[in-house]
């Protein structure tokens, strides 16, 4: 703590709980602890509201959630911790996944009674391993749908919104139904103009509207450009935070005390953007992160200076992904997800050699550990780099990132009326990508993928195209131009961080907690562990966890 | 399809207003996201310009081609995507002035940098402009505010900016809805910077250098 602060000891700002961050977690979390009585105060960093959760996709995934009749589909807590246990690949606790799967329909059912947020179940979407013991073929992601951000009244212009996600303003089960992914011309464009300009907002930019409306409702409006600094302990207690808060036009800044009576919780997000700490700890090499550029791990910089204990922290939420030269978000270049291209017919990945080296089709996350293989005799990992090649018959059909079917051929693919000349042109060696090619057409023709089981699973046919024969993710790559674009590691938000109690509280490496002291979101160490169970478990556990902080916080003695 | 007029004053007589505007080449920078332009010809050029598509900066490649050179009041030009699915046109015209400056009949939104000329303004009324300008710059950026001319210094003359955007293809309705609320702070941009560079005593050759 600072010195002079010792003496002076005069609070800028005073609240029972002080809040950290205004995504799915904080916003929740500063809910639940007003909802409990407590006086509430929560910065942001940024100068928008929203955090992760405004670019996600704005799902979340809730196994026994109570809107799984609506679509049909029978869970169980036993399915539900069977699944998640195998996937935490053994990097969590399982009492922490046992709070999360018991306590996130309970939060759910929470949220729509406190907040205007009214769920639909995604019957279709489905978990990201269906097919393992436990997991289900939709149902347990839940869609925020559509949200009218003039409702925030002049807070409307502070809601952050995601570039790749919710350009437009149609749910996540609208976006399904009119087969967004293999039919982009059929999507209602008027409709969907006439609704952008109205001011409608979608997937994680409804989620996070919806709770920033109720916030407001609660008379709580979130400090923007605030960005803490430093826990300020007393006999080993977290008492306040010291905030930097923005200065205007050019002007420096300036520090504000903020007294935290009964708790502080931190939901900061990820450490995705600071290279020095994702270099630190990811077991993967980490480039392009696809989260807002503020999440650069001050919470757990935060956590760490007051003894916490850590967990989790080679482990992100990945995604491939890919840039688009020229494009900016919040001043820096935006890195776009992959989450369809990959998965549709007359596409592949190659690395150097000119060959697959996994299912393209795959989950996000799971497949992005794929890239990171290493390669001991020659000591590099010889997937990295590694591009997605297809051809003129993917163009004609599909979209790519921002280019509809029939648009000009934009110049940010590299192009060849061969794939000898594409291979040589991106350093690829030009033999290994000729059999590749000719051995995946062979797959497409029979709709099997004997290499690497491509449209086998569920979830791969989810982001294909149905009408696609005879498999919705295998078409043959042979129609010139051929195309290639560079995929890189990429990430929507890191997941380790503060070893937490079932109550949220932040941990020391003693295992006692530190009192005052909360997380949740991606500044916590993920309860998933190294898995991603499906659609909108990111936020599902940021918000669980966001709860219970509250909860708990806000019943603290002063 | 977005369309956007914008007019604002300028204390200089019409003509000298015109020798400026007649190389594109001075006031090129002044338009809102300028990365480079090109000159073809005497009527073709092509502008890479950095804009916002709703929440997202991307970069533009437009060709441009004068289809009218009346000098000293009217230059009229269309515009094509290059890399986009996009066209538009517009007109600069300069006039002599008889009154204010205001914001044209049928533009969009009130102009929030063309309040009355600051000397007749009461009191109140200047802590309004404050408070405009304030929003303004909110809303839009560090644009260019200036007080306008009162007319009582010399000759003034009405720069008037006309700019229509249409996005095609399929996607089209969506990115016209995206490209709106972009426009007229462009316009007004462009008009108001190029207005200050002359009022400033700025003149030909001040503003850019050309990419080529």
């Amino acid at each position: 703590m600072v010195d002079w602060f010792k003496k002076k000891r005069k609070w800028d700002l005073e609240a029972d709980v002080v809040v950290l961050g205004t995504g799915g977690a904080g916003m929740t979390a500063a809910l639940a602890a007003h909802a409990g009585g407590a006086s509430v105060v929560i910065l942001e960093k940024s100068k928008l509201v929203g955090g992760t959760t405004a670019v996600s996709g704005g799902v979340v995934w809730v196994p026994n959630n109570h809107h799984l009749g609506e679509v049909g589909v029978k869970d169980s807590r036993d399915e539900a911790l069977g699944y998640v246990k195998r996937l935490t690949d053994g990097r969590s606790d399982d009492a922490l996944v046992e709070r999360f799967l018991d306590s996130a329909p309970a939060m759910v059912k929470w949220i729509e009674e406190q907040t205007p947020l009214r769920f639909k179940p995604l019957g279709r979407y489905p978990d990201y391993h269906p097919e393992f013991p436990g997991g289900k073929p939709g149902g347990r992601s839940l869609d925020p749908g559509l949200f009218d951000a003039n409702e925030l009244g002049p807070w409307k212009k502070t809601l952050r919104r995601s570039a790749v996600f919710g350009m437009t303003a149609m749910s996540v089960g609208e976006a399904t139904d009119w087969g967004v992914f293999s039919k982009p011309l059929k999507l209602p464009f008027k409709l969907l103009g006439e609704r952008y300009a109205k001011g409608y907002v979608c997937y994680g930019g409804a989620l996070a509207g919806n709770l920033l409306k109720a916030l407001l409702e609660r008379k709580i409006e979130p400090l923007v450009e605030h960005a803490a600094r430093e826990l300020l302990v007393e006999e080993g207690r977290v008492v306040g935070v010291r905030a930097e808060k923005a200065g205007q036009a050019g002007q420096p800044g300036q520090e504000v005390f903020v007294r935290a009576r009964r708790g502080v919780v931190l939901a900061s997000g990820g450490f995705e953007w600071n290279k020095a700490l994702t270099a630190q700890f990811l077991g993967g090499v980490l480039t392009h992160p696809n989260s807002p550029p503020s999440n650069e791990g001050d919470g757990l910089k935060m956590a760490m200076s007051v003894g916490a204990d850590l967990a989790n922290m080679s482990e992100a939420w990945w995604c491939p992904s890919v840039d688009i030269p020229g494009e900016e978000y919040d001043g820096k270049q935006l890195h776009r997800g992959d989450f369809a291209t990959r998965s549709l017919p007359h596409t592949i990945i190659v690395d150097r050699k000119g060959r697959r080296f996994v299912n393209e089709a795959q989950n996000y996350n799971d497949l992005m550990k794929a890239f990171f293989a290493f390669e001991p005799n020659a000591y590099e990992r010889p997937h990295l780099p590694a591009w997605l090649v297809f051809d003129h018959a993917y163009l004609e059909k599909y979209a790519l990132q921002t280019v509809m079917p029939g648009q000009p051929t934009p110049e940010w693919l590299t192009k060849a009326d061969t794939l000898d000349e594409l291979a040589r042109t991106l350093g690829v060696d030009a033999r290994g990508l000729a059999q590749t090619v000719e051995r995946f057409n062979g797959f497409a023709v029979e709709g099997v993928d004997p290499d690497f089981g491509r449209g086998e699973s569920l979830y791969d046919h989810f982001y294909g195209d149905p009408d696609n024969k005879p498999n919705p993710n295998l078409g043959v790559i042979g129609k010139k131009p051929f195309y290639a674009l560079q995929v890189h590691p990429g990430a929507i938000g890191t997941k380790g961080g503060a070893k937490v109690n079932v109550d949220a509280q932040v941990l020391r490496v003693d295992g006692a907690p530190v009192p005052g002291l909360y997380a949740a979101g991606n500044v916590m160490a993920g309860v998933t562990g190294a898995g991603y169970p499906g659609a909108g478990a990111t936020i599902a556990a940021a918000m669980t966890f966001g709860w219970l902080a509250g909860r708990h916080a806000a019943a603290q003695a002063e | 399809m977005p369309e956007v007029e914008y007019e604002t004053t300028v204390a200089l007589p019409r003509e000298r207003v015109w020798d400026f505007v007649k190389d594109m080449n001075n006031w090129a920078p002044y338009l809102t996201g300028y990365q480079t332009h090109e000159i073809l010809s005497d009527t073709d050029s092509i502008w890479t310009l950095k804009g916002d598509v709703g929440v997202l900066a991307r970069v533009v490649k437009l060709k441009a081609h004068v289809t009218e050179w009346n000098g000293p009041s009217r230059v009229s030009f269309t515009l094509t995507g290059m890399n986009e699915q996009v066209d538009g046109d517009g007109t600069l015209e300069m006039d002599t002035n008889d009154g204010a400056a205001k914001a044209a009949p049928g533009s969009p939104a009130p102009s929030a940098s063309a309040p009355a000329p600051l000397a007749k303004r009461s009191f109140f009324g200047r802590i309004l402009d404050a408070i405009f300008r304030f929003l303004f710059r909110r809303m839009h950026g560090p644009g260019v505010v200036r007080a306008l001319p009162t007319g009582k210094g010399g000759p003034t003359s009405k720069l008037k900016f006309r700019l229509r955007m249409d996005a095609g293809g399929p996607t089209g309705p969506l990115v016209n809805a995206m490209l709106a609320p972009a426009l007229l702070p462009a316009a007004e941009d462009l008009a108001n910077k190029i207005a200050a560079h002359l009022e400033s005593g700025g003149g030909a050759g001040a503003g850019a250098k050309p990419a080529a």
